[in-house]
């Protein structure tokens, strides 16, 4: 068997996962919602989840609805006045100001928006995008798996920031959607390899001859049999991948091919400070703090759920 | 193993051919003039522009662009930067800085990642364990050029202890902290993948015989589990020696190390289509290579897997 | 191709054990910390800290990274002072004009080019000729736009020229050329202070890439070895220099780096001796740790937003006022400079003779209130307002946010929006006028005098689509003039209806900061074109 052709080409998330399953026995509704029921006990008993759930709960409040948290913490006057340029952390303002002499604190919180919405927006993109092309690629088999696998090849080798920069170069004026797009144009192909090598699994299995042999057409047994039980190792790596994803995003903002003004974010304010760190380092550290510290939940969350998926790391 | 490596090797061409024209229409097809871009506040004369554009192909179709390039290409022309200079000669200058930095960061990953990962899969659940796992966690999380500040800052200059940039004399010192840096992420992931795989193996059934046997536990781990916990590390290591090499956009750009990864950042800024594309091509190929590579070494790992 | 790159990585592994052995730490160097001054004797080796030059053929490059290479390499006609930019002779002993129009370059006998060849008046026909033929596609054609026969080499059709000889160059004997200007110009000497005009030797023609490489010249320098792309460019002291400024130094060793904020890093950690674009940001830094080893120089590039007066809601002057009244440039090159670019009043530099402090008068101060009423009165401002600029410096987008907060906030223009894009996308957009709002550009000056702000910005292939026949009239009659005085005159009305009419709103004017090492002094930079004067540094060895 050279089934394997593409399935050592794994990049950094799923590797961590283990080979696609066994065709499992085949379960109804209920089999698989006592699996999912264990996976939540086991999350919640972690003290460490809840930590990273609280902290992504917090950046999604601030992303929704940014006002009261600026209300509360500091005294934003709404303008930006250079005559505040780069001032230090006080009572009054605790971030400080930015390089144009906006409230820091302010504009971090604002800044949670994009980057969320990016992180959010770009998985479940390339969520949907994968589990199709997976699904027809590991069904059909033979010209529309080759074709497929082809395709995923040519962008699985383009490296992310230099495809992204490319890009997004070539169309300058592109805003939070055209990013989105890009981002999913690069990040389907793990994805939809790991959907496909499940897919090849399961569509031998013993319950999905059965169901053909009852008649069951194609896209039947593509929807309602092997969907269902193919699709949760792609949940676990499109868990983990949004923290990728944020990150991704900040970096093409840090190299000034990313979002533009009037648009804020965690990167662009990390682009702004990266020349004054040394002299004024708050301008640096607040956008780090809260970028770093999203990505951390994001990646220790998807780490947890796929623990609690993987009966063998139990 | 021949049939099965001559075969991936096919797969590569269309793979190479879509990802160079894909490229290739990017960088040429969009509205913007090079060469006026390269003049600045000052308005390039009608004949020179004329002169420019013909020796750079740019008023051609793109299919006749494209055309050109791969003619080119397969008499070994990359073609020409807008400053006139050989892209071959380009790649030839900055590819083993490229190399250099990949390699450095790519044993310190090795090394740092397996040792790491041994310590906290043997120690699970203690102190050990959780500090490696905290570690790694982190540095997957922190983005790579708070890290390359921080470091530059610190190690290099407060500390003094490295250089803090450097170009192809400042090898091997030069090398260590980006290299570091570059390798922060990656030794995260090798560190995990090796301890979930080496608690994996030693809950086999294999390693219960061979403690039953009352062999030294020791023995068992050196001997049985380390080598099939390190076929998945193998594969990450592969693949991640391919994009390593592929160069290494932020590190380099902060660093000052003039890679494959800046040049063609730079080239993609000045809009310069033969070096991007000639970049890319080759970047796709080592890719590819890499691949090949860890499917063959995986099967020389692990005797279960066999290709005919 | 294909296999290129595995043959070299498995060359660099092969390399890699024997580097490990060889490498050398890099040694402490002598008088490093030594903060007492340099003594003036010859000989001795420093680094200059460089960005990647395009070409290293005089006529082939405007960069001024090249020309701060080139300032070693060749010696121009004519120089400029670094105190006050007057002319003083180079290659040339003299450059007359009874009439402004017909100019007499008399050389230097006896001077070799460094490879033994004689440079003579042919050395520099040749090499103008050369640049000022279109097909050549060299980058400084255009300084050789006022030279007669310059529209012969450069057919506006692109059609290919009948000749590539200049018709108003003629070698009169081997150290005398005579030069015919299409119509009188005063500022003419000024311009042979650029390294275009520098001589060529023969192998440049039979060669012209290798030349580029390893350019042969008649400067203080020599090329030691060829130029190393993006690594180094290393010089040497000529030693068949017989010129005017003879180089203390034996070598200067150049190490390229894309990032300005590097160079300034490994200068600090004490790896490079000497660079002079320390970047706006690291301005405190530089003067906190580099004290007496750190100067700030004007320079005459000037910052600008051009506006398209072809929209119909930049076309009352009014509207453009206010926009300037709006942005704060005191604020901004405090915040985003560090104080180091200069508030502009005026179109030139504050070091350009013939400038007037204050000529903009109230348009270039921070008038919020005034500005606001200024565009109610004409009539307010519609529509979304694209702000277009070039990616090639992050500041730009750093001071455009700055003014973009201040439109918002001082004029009440809601919508504010970037259009960012590499030089290559704005460079033509501006050339077809097809913005659709205020564009960020600077003038970099090819000569110290206002003549070269004026031609330069206002001419009549502008991007703002602005004409007047009087300002045309002026220039023309300040080029024609024999006195410096008269010239500067006209010049001055000109300007003063360029800023009534503010097709352009002037920002603030550069300056450059520079950093040198405890091992080098007599650091003397000007503004113009020459850059560091490398002749001039003294090494501690």
């Amino acid at each position: 068997m050279t089934d394997l052709d593409d399935s050592p080409g794994t990049p950094r998330v799923d590797d961590v996962l283990p080979p696609p399953a066994a065709p499992p026995e085949p379960r109804g509704r209920k089999a698989s919602g006592s699996l999912s029921s264990d996976a939540w006990r086991e999350l919640r008993s972690r003290p460490l989840v809840a930590l990273c759930a609280g902290v992504v709960l917090l950046i999604v409040l601030m992303a929704a609805v940014p006002r009261p948290f600026i209300a509360l913490l500091t005294h934003d006057s709404g303008r930006c006045e250079l005559a505040d340029s780069r001032v230090g952390p006080s009572l009054d303002h605790p971030f400080g100001f930015d390089l144009q002499g906006c409230d820091y604190l302010a504009q971090v919180v604002r800044g949670s928006r994009p980057s969320l919405l990016i992180g959010l927006a770009v998985t479940c993109g390339a969520l949907l995008l994968s589990v199709l092309l997976g699904l027809l690629a590991g069904f059909y088999g033979g010209w529309v798996d080759s074709l497929l696998s082809r395709v995923t090849d040519v962008f699985f080798g383009l490296p992310f920031v230099l495809g992204a920069t490319v890009i997004l170069v070539a169309f300058p004026s592109h805003g939070l959607g055209a990013m989105t797009l890009v981002l999913v144009g690069l990040g389907w192909t793990t994805m939809t390899r790991v959907m496909r090598a499940q897919v090849i699994a399961l569509k031998d299995a013993d319950y999905v001859h059965a169901a053909r042999s009852t008649g069951a057409g194609p896209l039947r047994l593509m929807v309602r049999h092997i969907l269902p039980n193919a699709v949760t190792p792609v949940v676990v790596v499109a868990m983990l991948n949004i923290g990728n994803v944020i990150s991704g995003e900040a970096t093409l903002d840090f190299l000034g091919v990313g979002l533009q003004y009037p648009a804020l974010s965690w990167g662009l304010q990390l682009n702004a400070a990266q020349s004054y760190f040394l002299d004024f380092p708050h301008l640096l550290l607040f956008p780090a703090l809260f970028l770093s510290a999203t990505v951390l939940s994001f990646i220790l969350l998807g780490d947890a759920v796929r623990d609690a998926y993987d009966p063998k790391l139990r | 193993m021949g049939r099965f490596v001559a075969r991936r090797l096919l797969y590569a061409l269309p793979v190479l051919l879509a990802t160079t024209f894909l490229i290739h229409a990017l960088v040429f097809v969009l509205p913007g003039d090079p060469i006026q871009g390269l003049a600045g506040d000052r308005q390039v004369p009608p004949a020179v522009l004329a002169e420019l554009h013909r020796r750079y192909h740019l008023d051609d179709p793109l299919a006749v662009q494209y055309a050109k390039y791969l003619g080119g290409l397969l008499t070994g022309d990359l073609g020409r930067t807008f400053t006139g200079e050989p892209v071959a000669d380009v790649l030839a200058g900055r590819w083993q800085v490229t190399v250099r930095l990949g390699l450095t960061a790519w044993f310190l990953e090795t090394a740092l990642g397996i040792a790491l990962g041994v310590l906290a899969g043997l120690r699970r659940g203690g102190w050990a364990d959780r500090i490696v796992l905290a570690g790694t966690t982190l540095a997957i999380a922190v983005p790579v050029y708070i890290v390359g500040y921080l470091a530059q800052l610190i190690l290099g200059v407060r500390l003094g202890w490295f250089p803090v940039s450097g170009d192809q004399d400042g090898w091997p010192a030069a090398y260590v902290l980006p290299g570091l840096v570059l390798a922060s992420f990656g030794v995260g992931y090798v560190a995990r993948l090796t301890r979930s795989s080496l608690l994996e193996n030693l809950r086999a059934d294999y390693v219960r015989t061979a403690e039953a046997k009352g062999l030294s536990r020791r023995r068992v781990v050196v001997l049985h589990t380390l080598r099939n916990s390190l076929v998945p590390v193998v594969t990450f290591l592969g693949v991640e020696l391919g994009s390593l090499m592929a160069g290494a956009v932020v590190t380099e750009y902060i660093f000052n190390l003039p890679g494959i990864g800046q040049q063609v950042f730079q080239s993609i800024q000045l809009r310069e289509g033969p070096t991007v594309v000639g970049i890319t091509t080759v970047l796709v190929l080592v890719f590819c290579l890499a691949n090949l590579v860890v499917d063959v070494l995986y099967g020389v790992l692990d005797p279960r897997i066999r290709h005919d | 191709m294909t296999t290129m790159p595995h043959h070299r990585s498995v060359r660099t592994a092969a390399l890699l054990a024997a580097l490990v052995l060889l490498a050398v730490p890099a040694c402490t160097r002598a008088g490093e910390g030594d903060d007492s001054p340099v003594p003036q004797v010859p000989g001795g080796a420093f680094s200059v800290g460089l960005t990647e030059p395009d070409h290293l053929t005089p006529g082939r490059t405007t960069s001024s990274y090249a020309l701060q290479v080139l300032q070693g390499l060749f010696d121009t006609p004519v120089a400029l002072d670094p105190g006050d930019g007057h002319v003083i002779p180079q290659a040339a002993t003299s450059v007359q004009s009874p009439d402004q129009r017909v100019w007499t370059l008399r050389f230097r006998p006896g001077a070799t080019f460094h490879n033994g060849e004689p440079v003579t008046a042919q050395s520099f026909a040749d090499a103008w000729d050369a640049a000022a033929y279109g097909p050549n596609g060299w980058e400084a054609n255009s300084y050789f736009a006022q030279i007669d026969g310059y529209a012969a080499l450069n057919p506006a059709d692109g059609r290919r020229p009948a000749t590539d000889r200049l018709s108003g160059l003629r070698v009169l004997d081997p150290t005398t050329l005579q030069v015919t200007l299409a119509a009188p110009f005063s500022q003419f000497p000024m311009l042979l202070a650029f390294p275009a005009f520098a001589p060529l030797p023969r192998a440049a023609f039979t060669d012209p890439d290798g030349y580029d490489r390893h350019p042969v010249g008649n400067g203080p320098f020599a090329m030691d070895g060829d130029w190393q792309h993006n690594q180094r460019i290393d010089l040497v002291r000529a030693a068949s220099y017989t010129g005017t400024r003879p180089a203390t130094a034996d070598a200067v060793h150049f190490r390229i780096f894309t990032s300005k904020d590097t160079a300034f890093t490994e200068l600090r950690a004490g790896h490079l001796d000497f660079m002079s674009t320390v970047p706006a940001a690291r301005a405190y830094e530089a003067k906190r740790t580099f004290g007496k080893r750190y100067s700030v120089r004007p320079s005459g590039t000037m910052d600008y937003l051009g506006l398209p007066l072809w929209d119909h809601r930049y076309a009352n002057p009014d509207v453009r006022r206010a926009i300037s009244m709006a942005i704060d440039r005191g604020g901004i090159t405090r915040a985003i400079y560090n104080e180091v670019h200069i508030p502009a009043d005026s179109v030139v530099a504050a070091m350009i003779p013939g400038h007037r402090a204050g000529a903009c008068g109230e348009t270039c101060g921070y008038q919020p209130v005034k500005a606001r009423e200024l565009l109610d009165r004409a009539g307010g401002f519609s529509g979304p307002m694209e702000l277009y600029f070039a990616n090639s410096d992050p500041t730009y987008e750093q001071w455009m946010t700055a003014v973009a907060n201040e439109l918002r906030q001082n004029l009440g223009i809601r919508d504010v929006t970037f259009r960012k894009m590499a030089a290559a996308d704005l460079g033509p957009i501006l050339n077809s006028r097809k913005t659709t709002g205020p564009y960020r550009q600077n003038w970099v000056i090819d000569y110290p005098s206002m003549q070269n702000y004026l031609a330069g910005l206002y001419n009549h292939d502008n991007r703002m689509g602005w004409r007047n026949p009087r300002f045309d009239e002026l220039l023309a009659k300040g080029d024609a003039a024999l006195t410096r005085q008269q010239s500067t005159a006209y010049y001055q009305q000109a300007e003063d209806i360029a800023l009534a009419e503010l097709p352009l709103i002037p920002l603030w004017n550069w300056q450059d900061q520079s950093v040198w090492s405890s091992r080098v002094g007599n650091i003397v930079t000007d503004p113009y074109v020459a850059g560091l004067h490398l002749d001039r540094v003294t090494v501690r060895h």
